[in-house]
């Protein structure tokens, strides 16, 4: 076994050189060599899985390949950005993405931070509380559309079974152009409202007691202390959650295809679900890779402007 | 870790040829990548399957089919492992099973990657079009001549389920190519309720309305109809294109490739009209995104006087574990009649069903046995099995054997049905075309759109779609 070495030093460039080896290692192998050796697997990995992907769709949406026709793959230049900018079809499934992401994330972060905020006031039962409101997080998306479907059925399901019996009337909840989409902005808020409750209930926890002591013994309002301690200490963190979420809804394709498969007609259609019509049922590969990198595109410079803002108000 | 002298720091030179080397693996990569587009360029039409029958392995060996998850698909398992087995001891027949709305997907993600997990594809008569174009599926024809009796089928059945291009109703291109032999033959029944309309069916579309409108009217809580109405597969699409064809209408002149101003016209608009205002006004309420489970699930709860299903999907029906009509098939029986589709200006039905189709990426054994496993199914003795183990046959003499005229009380109604039937386009733009006219019926049948909007629509961006091809980018929008 080598020597102690010294773990601070005036000098640590020279003591970092003059430490020997440890046993077994080869010579040749230097800190830098074994740095490589040891990200080299995960950098592959990357670039295979996700870099060479992405660069590839990137080239083939400036083709007309098509992955079932076969052929070469003849390039179009921007005629597949040109022709997804312009198409009305486009322009329905992004007002109706929009509407989705703007419902389902502002009756989330309502929700959750409402459901956070109570909970932190609890001192009894707060962990078993917050764990049996994460228990729709866990559950994969799928599993989530099917029984909402069975739940939301006009026929049969349980939720027009209860309004039955409170004397209102059976709703269409999945055929009908309003209701289909509310049903999905509920289902989805069902399942991820705890996800903002988490981060919520993670920066109300963080916020320290001496200020609500020192409110008290102001005589502040509970309002006063909501307004102008808790609010403002936990909104950057919210704000993130927010951020995510709008994120994860912009993509949303699992609980379309379940609940609704974009009906009535296409106005449930999601940006997403579009994508994969039309990578899935034309096979018009150059088309879905250019309307995916366009996807992408809006998510990064959205992203962006939302976290310079974020960073002002940091700085602020 | 701080590393002020760089003791391991590569020279200049040594980067340089780490970076080289990089480079080249991704210019190499590129290349495989690109190699395969080469490779489609050579695949690009469907290869020819052997006339005669190849050695057949005596090794154990799985035959793969894929379908989607419905009865026959267990039943055709079943039957395949409990009879081929007796000649073919060292097969196993597996029948991989997806959801309907995955279907296509399922099977042409794998045609795209050049590498199937299954041996044989059973195609909608509709997908023949798109395999056959891509290269995907083995052109079968020479080996037809040689194994199948074709005098013994139905010309259109046996066209309709192989061959490309597509026959028109009721005839057969002796001179075209085939790409599958028949494995299921099914249309649409009539379903309707015998204790609340009589024993004796509407006889026309007209007639079954307001016989269905009587029903519902003395009938609380059930409705008039059941059809299917949802949008995804080719629900909505196969219920408008049954009322567009009883109503005289066409989906499209195939000569031309004209659909504006075919399946819009006159009797297109009214068939639309009949489809909305006059039919689905008598359907449950929130039934617009039924199926054939729902269509079936209503007919078993007594929950609607007439309803409309694919015959080879009404076996359940008759189960009392399934139904609330009776505690024995005999109970059902007498509550529920199967008939032929009513007439109105044609006798048109839908033809549903679908082939066997030869995987172009199987392995040579794989094939081999593939070719001879359809031989087998297509011999009189084992459709007239087939039929009696719950399938529909395709052959004459099985369609009309009391085994299969005594398996069901709707199997009667598919031999009927048979010089009646009509396809949809079979054509490599299918899955798009049948899209588009599944999502604006599904938006008619759920008020999402005016029927005469929807139907223009239709008619518009179908015509958009076969006059696409030499479109510059934007393909598939």
């Amino acid at each position: 076994m080598s020597d102690a070495v010294p773990l601070t030093t005036d000098h640590p460039g020279q003591v970092a050189s003059a430490t020997p080896p440890a046993p077994g290692r080869s010579r040749r192998l230097s800190d830098r060599g074994l740095a490589v050796a040891f990200i080299s697997p995960a950098l592959l990995l990357l670039l295979a899985m996700s870099v060479f992907p992405l660069l590839w769709a990137l080239y083939l949406s400036f083709t007309d390949y098509s992955a079932t026709r076969g052929g070469p793959a003849n390039f179009v230049g921007f005629g597949n950005y040109t022709a997804i900018l312009a198409s009305a079809q486009v322009h329905q499934r992004a007002l109706t993405t929009l509407i989705y992401v703007v419902g389902a994330v502002v009756l989330q972060t309502v929700l959750g931070f409402g459901i956070a905020y109570l909970i932190s006031r609890r001192t009894r039962g707060r962990g078993a509380l917050t764990t049996l409101f994460l228990v729709p997080m866990m559950l994969s998306p799928v599993v989530v559309g099917l029984f909402w479907r069975f739940m939301l059925d006009a026929q049969f399901g349980v939720v027009n079974s209860m309004l039955g019996s409170l004397g209102l009337g059976q709703v269409e909840w999945l055929t009908r152009q309003r209701t289909a989409l509310l049903s999905l902005i509920v289902v989805d808020t069902w399942q991820w409202t705890p996800f903002i409750m988490l981060i919520a209930l993670a920066g109300l926890t963080a916020v320290p007691k001496y200020l609500y002591e020192a409110a008290s013994i102001d005589r502040a309002s509970e309002w006063f202390r909501f307004r102008t301690i808790t609010l403002p200490l936990v909104w950057p963190l919210l704000l993130i959650a927010v951020m995510f979420r709008g994120i994860e809804a912009f993509r949303l394709f699992d609980l379309v295809y379940i609940l609704t498969s974009g009906g009535p007609g296409v106005s449930t259609e999601t940006l997403s679900f579009h994508v994969y019509k039309v990578a899935f049922l034309g096979f018009n590969t150059g088309t879905a890779s250019a309307y995916g990198i366009l996807m992408v595109l809006v998510v990064i410079v959205l992203t962006q402007l939302y976290l310079r803002y974020l960073n002002k108000l940091k700085e602020g | 870790m701080r590393h002020p002298k760089r003791t391991g720091r590569t020279s200049a030179p040594g980067r340089k040829v780490r970076l080289a080397t990089a480079a080249m693996l991704l210019v190499a990569a590129t290349m495989t990548a690109c190699g395969d587009s080469k490779d489609d360029d050579a695949k690009a039409s469907a290869p020819k399957a052997p006339a005669t029958i190849p050695e057949l392995t005596k090794d154990p060996l799985t035959l793969s089919f894929i379908w989607f998850d419905w009865p026959p698909a267990h039943a055709l398992e079943d039957f395949a492992n409990a009879e081929y087995k007796k000649e073919r001891p060292n097969t196993t027949i597996k029948v991989n099973t997806v959801p309907n709305a995955n279907w296509h997907d399922a099977m042409f993600t794998q045609f795209a990657a050049h590498k199937t997990d299954f041996d044989i594809a059973i195609l909608d008569s509709q997908h023949i079009g798109e395999a056959v174009t891509n290269g995907n599926i083995l052109d079968i024809t020479d080996f037809v001549k040689q194994n199948i009796d074709v005098a013994a089928y139905n010309p259109y059945l046996l066209a309709a389920y192989g061959q490309f291009p597509q026959a028109e109703t009721g005839k057969r291109d002796e001179n075209a190519s085939l790409y599958g032999l028949p494995l299921l033959g099914d249309t649409w029944t009539m379903i309707y309720r015998k204790d609340l309309i009589g024993d004796k069916p509407p006889q026309t579309w007209d007639q079954m309305i307001s016989v269905a409108e009587k029903c519902q009217r003395e009938n609380p809580g059930v409705s008039g109809l059941a059809f299917h109405q949802a949008n995804g597969s080719d629900a909505a699409a196969v219920t408008y294109n049954t009322v567009n064809g009883i109503y005289g209408g066409n989906l499209w002149d195939s000569k031309t490739r004209k659909i504006d101003g075919v399946i819009n016209d006159a009797a297109g608009q009214e068939a639309m009209d009949v489809l909305v205002n006059k039919m689905k006004p008598l359907t449950a309420k929130g039934s617009g995104n039924w199926f054939i489970d729902e269509t079936n699930a209503a007919v078993a709860q007594g929950k609607a006087c007439i309803a409309f299903n694919w015959i080879a999907a009404s076996g359940g029906l008759l189960d009392p574990k399934q139904s609330t009509l009776g505690t024995t098939r005999k109970q059902i029986l007498d509550k529920l009649g199967f008939a032929t589709l009513p007439t109105q200006k044609t006798n048109l039905v839908p033809l549903g069903g679908m082939g066997m189709h030869v995987s172009a990426y199987s392995a040579k054994a794989n094939q081999a046995e593939a070719l001879n496993f359809m031989k087998w199914f297509e011999r009189a003795d084992i459709q007239k099995k087939w039929a009696a183990a719950g399938g529909v046959p395709s052959r004459t003499d099985a369609l009309q054997s009391p085994e299969f005229l005594n398996a069901g009380p709707f199997n009667q109604v598919y031999t009927d049905s048979v010089p009646r039937m009509r396809d949809m386009w079979n054509v490599p733009e299918y899955a798009r075309l049948v899209n588009i006219e599944n999502t604006n019926v599904n938006a008619a049948l759920n008020g999402a759109k005016k029927p005469k909007d929807a139907l223009d629509d239709i008619a518009k961006e179908q015509q958009g779609v076969l006059d696409s091809s030499g479109r510059k980018g934007g393909g598939g929008l």
